[in-house]
């Protein structure tokens, strides 16, 4: 298991983990570690498989890194080292820090997406590990029929999964406290990261710039809190601070906003006005020409405030519809739309053809039969009941036993043994069905060899028409022999069964 | 449905009707009956529009020679390709109705931006750009240029539609501004100046007020349009504004150094034609001997600004001998700048009536009143014979003209102020002089003298006796019309007080008062804690907001909002605005909600609808009163007093009120509609501001809202607005605010409908 070719990034010694010291390597693709005189790994995680990194917090006595996988387990490094402990979890934190992220936009979408419908269906479940680990059928072309089949209906219900939105006042929430001795606490939770990330992409992007090679992450969100940019109404002037120019990647992109224009001519205000005045006429003010000169500090703090406002707002429009489609229709059409709207008076039309909303119909032969109606069936009313008890009542009283046609006691018992369970009569009666009969595991052996039969018969007979050599080879190798494994299985399951019965 | 309208057939193309567009469209037929001007107030959204040109049209049908054309003017782009939608559905109806071919010509008109197709042209951004460039490309000498040399570009669409264009007439139609363009590729002509000449004999036209009220748009547009003609300007709330604009000018320092340049330009070119071409010179020299009275057939490209002053008598004179060589001229034009310069070298604000202005002129440079008149109209015939080819470099000079006429022209209605420096900032000099027009009355005469009918109407008139009064002109019909609701669909408010009972008002004295804007802050995230989806609020200045804003941000209100709904703000730009505006509604549009702060007299309160769940609250923080303080008002507000005898104090709250009920009445559009009004300032309680509102929002306005506390609007509007989120049908509605025909036929309604118009 332990390839020791593989290019090794770090070591880093006495790493306990599980109480055992050992040796913790980052190698290019996965994370190890072995314990030590050992030369062989008792851990060994891909990169690809972590999801997350988690320390522990400063000043613990334990200095500890943990990480957790994709499949929910984790694992956890305690660093022993007394001198250097702080300093090597540092080291290994930040390494990873940069490792994981390559690694998680290689792990595949799509196994995400399987390990999801594996986790949903329990059948499906079964049937991948009757065919696959079993090796009836290779992974690959199990899941590509699959796949095909759901991804239309996955990706419906994917997207119908809104994203979250942001909320407007996410910078309002972080609360500073004080800390006692002059000093301002900003709790940040990853929440909210997410939410400066997703609204203020340059933040995001000094971000990944300046951590961790120039400051570690407290300090970005320490000089963060204290940079003129998360106080929206200064004007910037400092230039050592890191955010001067995110605000004017703000400015910029407020910019090309504007001089994109709007898209609906309704309410573009620049073309509203026919014809304007030209320069000098008319009675309003002239704007003066140096308009920031004579305009006091205040004045452009106030418009500063209100165009940060602008851009915060739209910033977080934009955050919650990142993934909206964009439907082209053309500008025309679009205007054409609004202004019969615009001039729509519904109610003074007659019968205003109600705009309506068509159905979306998953399974339409559900809908379309719905619930079957219970069988008609011959209900005896009570008063029949109750002539049949009086007709009854009315034969007993008047019963008397004929006994020169009694049968020998010897045949009656006979009959009641036959009639009574396990009698000869009482066999295989319509009654007692095969799931009393069948104990539940072998039930369920069978049904599992059932689906797993069924499915193979489907990538059988999805193979025809025969249009590709593809599809001939498909079929007349390996899938004659995987039809000839499952029917070996279900014989071998058989003469097991029979072994067992006899 | 077809309807009788006092005798007359009209087609409305709605199988319903509201009461309320029934009577309207009575009043307006006897309008036109009489032959007269009217006034008409209908709330927005109870189809105006509509109602204008199903009558207009019909009384056109059936009298042709009475009435020939319709002349509409609206405000915006929008609303001008609105208007000719909803035509576009009334002609739909008359060919369904009467399955007869259209024979009516209707076309909407606008600006060169709008209508060019030239594919170098039309990319040009902003409309002054597209006009020079396409000035420089069909002027008459430089077509006459392109005869002799082909190289000199011109334009392809304009040289097609000049060949043939006129000859073959457009065929009728309805032709939006898209419908021209259309047209004009199909044809290889010039949508533009097909629209203007086809405008002579459309039978309907829709284009902007700019067209009929700015004098020098209008000469060179509107001047050949029939007397028969009926007029409507629909959105008249303002119109007095328009007016005013059109004929005021401001001069600042730097127009008189650019003039400056212009008249460099113009002598150097003189002197250079002198040597070369001294026979073009004679020529013009001669023409103008002759008089103005030429006919200019080229005078449709060449878009010199035409002449500001209205009256013809001038025309029919020859320019004094003074001023007729070029030469001369341009000395002329050189002393006028100098005494200007010379008047902005002051440190003392100078106002002074034109006659004043006119004796100085004539002591301190000798220059007479009878050749300043002449000014514009020269300065045009030199720059036709000087061959310039960009004009838009020469509108300083220009202005300069224009204002050199209409300061000789006119001895009343207009004021000079000459300001050395803003109020705001006494250290910075800024001299302006500012020619100002304080009497609306004079843009718009002309048009009550010349066309038959002229219809005022909007959704705010209110007092409808003012506008006739400040426009000078006797109506025939003065109304006022309610909207009739099933459900009271709008809710007024005056909200008077904090919960801590501190009076909210914007009045000046108080404005900066903490306890009030902290009230206004909370007030604003009360209501966006319980109102769905968009709110707009209105502020009364710019400079008020920003204040306001910046101190809501320090106190944490903002933030507080922030959790309700996101925050848009109106800037002075308007690029800037339209992209906070499109992001207000694609945040209304999601269900996000969000809050619009905007600026009463703004651009968005003027030509944006807040339809539905744009708005459903409008929140007026205090009176948008206009700014007093400005000499230019202080002047038109003595003029007012002293011509119309109307108070200041009237007048200013008549135009506060307006602009207020502009503000709120963006929020309702039809029957369907719902929203909130809150009045934030305790003086809308009192009875001279709440009877300037229109009678449609005094009605609602009861009693017990008058003077409310925060929590008690909060507790009415969380009322109000649960109620009318019930579904809201069409038969809750019908026999009461919307009537079938038969329903419209019955006795009783014919006199319920009789009580709808206020008669002034």
């Amino acid at each position: 298991m332990a390839s020791l070719s593989e290019e090794v990034l770090l070591v880093v010694k006495r790493v306990r983990q599980r109480k055992q010291d050992g040796t913790l390597y980052l190698m290019a693709e996965r994370l190890a570690w072995g314990p030590e005189g050992k030369d062989r790994f008792t851990v060994s995680h891909l990169y690809a498989d972590i999801r997350c990194q988690k320390i522990s917090p400063d000043g613990k006595a334990k200095i500890q890194l943990q990480l957790v996988l994709h499949t929910g387990e984790s694992t956890t490094f305690h660093f022993a080292n007394e001198s250097t402990a702080l300093k090597d979890r540092d080291v290994a934190k930040e390494l990873l820090q940069q490792l994981l992220p390559k690694f998680k936009k290689k792990a595949n979408k799509e196994l995400e997406e399987k390990n999801r419908m594996l986790q949903e269906d329990p059948v499906l479940f079964q049937l991948y590990k009757d065919l696959v680990v079993s090796q009836v059928i290779s992974a690959e072309e199990f899941w590509a029929n699959r796949l095909s089949l759901n991804s239309v209906e996955h990706s419906l219900s994917n997207n119908n999964k809104q994203e979250v939105g942001i909320s407007a006042a996410f910078l309002a929430d972080i609360r500073p406290q004080t800390d006692g001795c002059n000093g301002l606490r900003y709790n940040l939770t990853t929440d909210i990261i997410e939410s400066i990330f997703r609204t203020y992409p340059t933040v995001k992007q000094k971000y990944a710039e300046n951590v961790p090679h120039n400051m570690t992450e407290k300090e970005f969100w320490t000089r963060f809190f204290q940079s003129h940019y998360f106080h929206r109404d200064r004007i910037n002037t400092g230039l050592q601070d890191i955010f001067s120019e995110c605000a004017k990647e703000d400015e910029k992109g407020l910019k090309s906003m504007v001089t994109q224009g709007v898209k609906n001519p309704m309410v573009d205000l620049l073309s509203l006005e026919d014809k304007t005045l030209d320069e000098g006429y008319g009675t309003a003010t002239v704007p003066t020409t140096s308009n920031s000169s004579n305009k006091s500090l205040r004045e452009n703090s106030n418009s500063a405030i209100i165009k940060r406002f602008n851009h915060h707002s739209a910033m977080v429009l934009a955050a919650g519809l990142r993934k909206r489609h964009q439907i082209l229709t053309s500008l025309f059409v679009a205007f054409q739309v609004k202004l019969q709207e615009a001039i729509e008076y519904d109610d003074l039309q007659g019968d205003s053809g109600r705009k309506t909303i068509s159905l979306n119909l998953k399974k339409s032969d559900r809908y379309s039969h719905g619930p079957i109606p219970l069988q008609s069936q011959h209900y005896s009313t009570s008063q029949d009941i109750i002539n049949s008890i009086s007709i009854i009542q009315h034969e007993m009283r008047s019963y008397k036993p004929r006994l020169t046609q009694v049968m020998s006691s010897s045949a009656a018992s006979s009959a009641i043994t036959a009639l009574s369970p396990g009698g000869v009569l009482m066999q295989g009666g319509g009654q007692q069905t095969i799931n009393q009969l069948v104990p539940t595991d072998v039930q369920s052996e069978l049904k599992h060899l059932y689906t797993a039969a069924g499915e193979l018969l489907r990538h059988f007979w999805s193979c025809f028409p025969i249009s590709t050599p593809f599809l001939e080879e498909k079929l007349t190798g390996h899938l004659e022999e995987m039809l000839q494994a499952a029917y070996n299985k279900f014989q071998a399951w058989q003469t097991r069964r029979m072994m067992r019965k006899t | 449905m077809k309807l009788n309208i006092d005798g007359l057939l009209v087609y409305f193309p709605y199988e319903y009707i509201y009461p309320e567009q029934y009577s309207y469209m009575l009043e307006l037929k006897r309008t036109l009956d009489a032959k007269g001007h009217g006034v008409l107030e209908m709330p927005s959204g109870t189809g105006k529009t509509i109602c204008l040109l199903s009558l207009i049209v019909a009384y056109q049908k059936a009298y042709p020679l009475e009435v020939t054309k319709l002349v509409y003017c609206s405000r915006t782009v929008p609303e001008i390709e609105k208007v000719v939608e909803e035509l576009r559905k009334l002609m739909d109806y008359y060919a369904k109705q009467t399955e007869a071919k259209n024979d009516f010509l209707a076309l909407a008109l606008s600006s060169r931006k709008n209508l060019c197709i030239h594919p170098e042209v039309s990319a040009l951004r902003f409309g002054k750009e597209v006009d020079g460039k396409c000035h420089s490309l069909t002027a008459s000498y430089i077509r006459a240029q392109h005869r002799s040399n082909p190289s000199q570009p011109v334009c392809q669409f304009y040289e097609e539609f000049d060949a043939v264009g006129r000859q073959v007439p457009i065929p009728p139609g309805i032709y939006n501004l898209n419908d021209l363009k259309d047209f004009g590729r199909r044809k290889g002509w010039c949508p533009y100046f097909l629209a203007r000449y086809a405008i002579l004999h459309a039978n309907i036209v829709v284009y902007s007020y700019h067209y009929l009220l700015d004098p020098k748009i209008a000469d060179l547009v509107s001047k050949e349009l029939a007397k028969k003609s009926v007029v409507v300007f629909d959105e008249a709330h303002n119109i007095d504004n328009v007016c005013i604009d059109s004929m005021s000018v401001n001069i600042t320092r730097r127009t008189l150094d650019r003039c400056q340049t212009n008249v460099e330009t113009l002598q150097n070119t003189i002197s250079r034609i002198k040597e070369t071409d001294a026979a073009k010179l004679q020529e013009e020299y001669r023409r103008l001997v002759e008089g103005l009275k030429e006919a200019n057939v080229a005078r449709e490209t060449d878009m010199y600004l035409s002449n500001p002053v209205l009256p013809d008598d001038i025309l029919q004179e020859a320019v004094p001998g003074s001023i007729r060589t070029a030469e001369h001229f341009v000395g002329f034009m050189k002393r006028f700048l100098e005494y200007l310069k010379a008047r902005l070298r002051i440190h003392h604000v100078v106002q002074e009536s034109t006659p004043q202005f006119l004796k100085d002129i004539y002591e301190k440079v000798c220059i007479d009143r009878k050749p300043l008149r002449f000014c514009a109209e020269r300065l045009r015939s030199l720059l036709r014979t000087l061959e310039i080819a960009d004009i838009t470099d020469f509108s300083a000079i220009t202005l300069i003209s224009h204002f050199a006429t209409l300061v000789s022209t006119y001895s009343k209605g207009f004021t000079i102020i000459i300001e050395p420096f803003e109020d705001r900032t006494p250290t910075i000099a800024n001299p302006v002089l500012h020619f100002s027009c304080m009497d609306p009355s004079i843009a718009i005469k002309p048009v009550f003298g010349r066309f038959q009918s002229v219809i005022i109407t909007s959704g705010t008139l209110s007092p409808l006796d003012i506008y006739p009064r400040i426009l000078d002109f006797r109506p025939v019909t003065v109304a006022s019309f309610t909207m009739t609701l099933a459900r009271t669909c709008l809710c007024p408010l005056i909200v008077g007080r904090g919960n801590d009972q501190v009076a909210m008002t914007s009045k000046f004295e108080t404005r900066e008062d903490f306890a009030v804007i902290r009230n206004y802050g909370n007030l604003l995230l009360e209501m966006s804690a319980i109102v769905p989806d968009g709110i707009v609020a209105f502020f009364t200045s710019y400079i008020y907001m920003e204040n306001i804003v910046a101190s809501w941000y320090e106190q944490g209100i903002l933030e507080n909002i922030q959790r309700n709904k996101l925050i848009f703000i109106e800037t002075q730009d308007a690029a800037e605005t339209s992209m906070a505006l499109e992001k207000y509604q694609e945040a209304c549009e999601n269900g996000r909600g969000a809050i619009l702060l905007s600026v009463a007299r703004g651009k968005v309160s003027e030509g944006i609808d807040f339809v539905h769940h744009y708005g459903r609250a409008v929140i007026m923080f205090g009176v948008p009163y206009v700014y007093t303080q400005s000499r230019i008002l202080k002047a038109r507000l003595e003029y007012l007093r002293d011509q119309f005898q109307i108070r200041e104090n009237d007048f200013l709250t008549f135009d506060a009120m307006r602009h207020a009920a502009q503000c709120v009445g963006r929020a309702i559009r039809g029957k369907t509609d719902y929203g909130l009004m809150i009045f934030a300032d305790k003086r809308y309680a009192r009875a001279d501001k709440r009877g300037k509102l229109p009678r449609w929002i005094q009605e609602h306005l009861t009693d017990g809202s008058l003077n409310l506390t925060i929590d008690e609007t909060v507790q009415l509007g969380k009322q109000f607005l649960r109620q009318m989120a019930q579904p809201f049908r069409q038969e809750d509605q019908l026999g009461l605010s919307l009537l079938t025909l038969e329903q419209l036929q019955s006795e009783d309604m014919l006199q319920k409908i009789a009580q709808i118009a206020q008669q002034a």
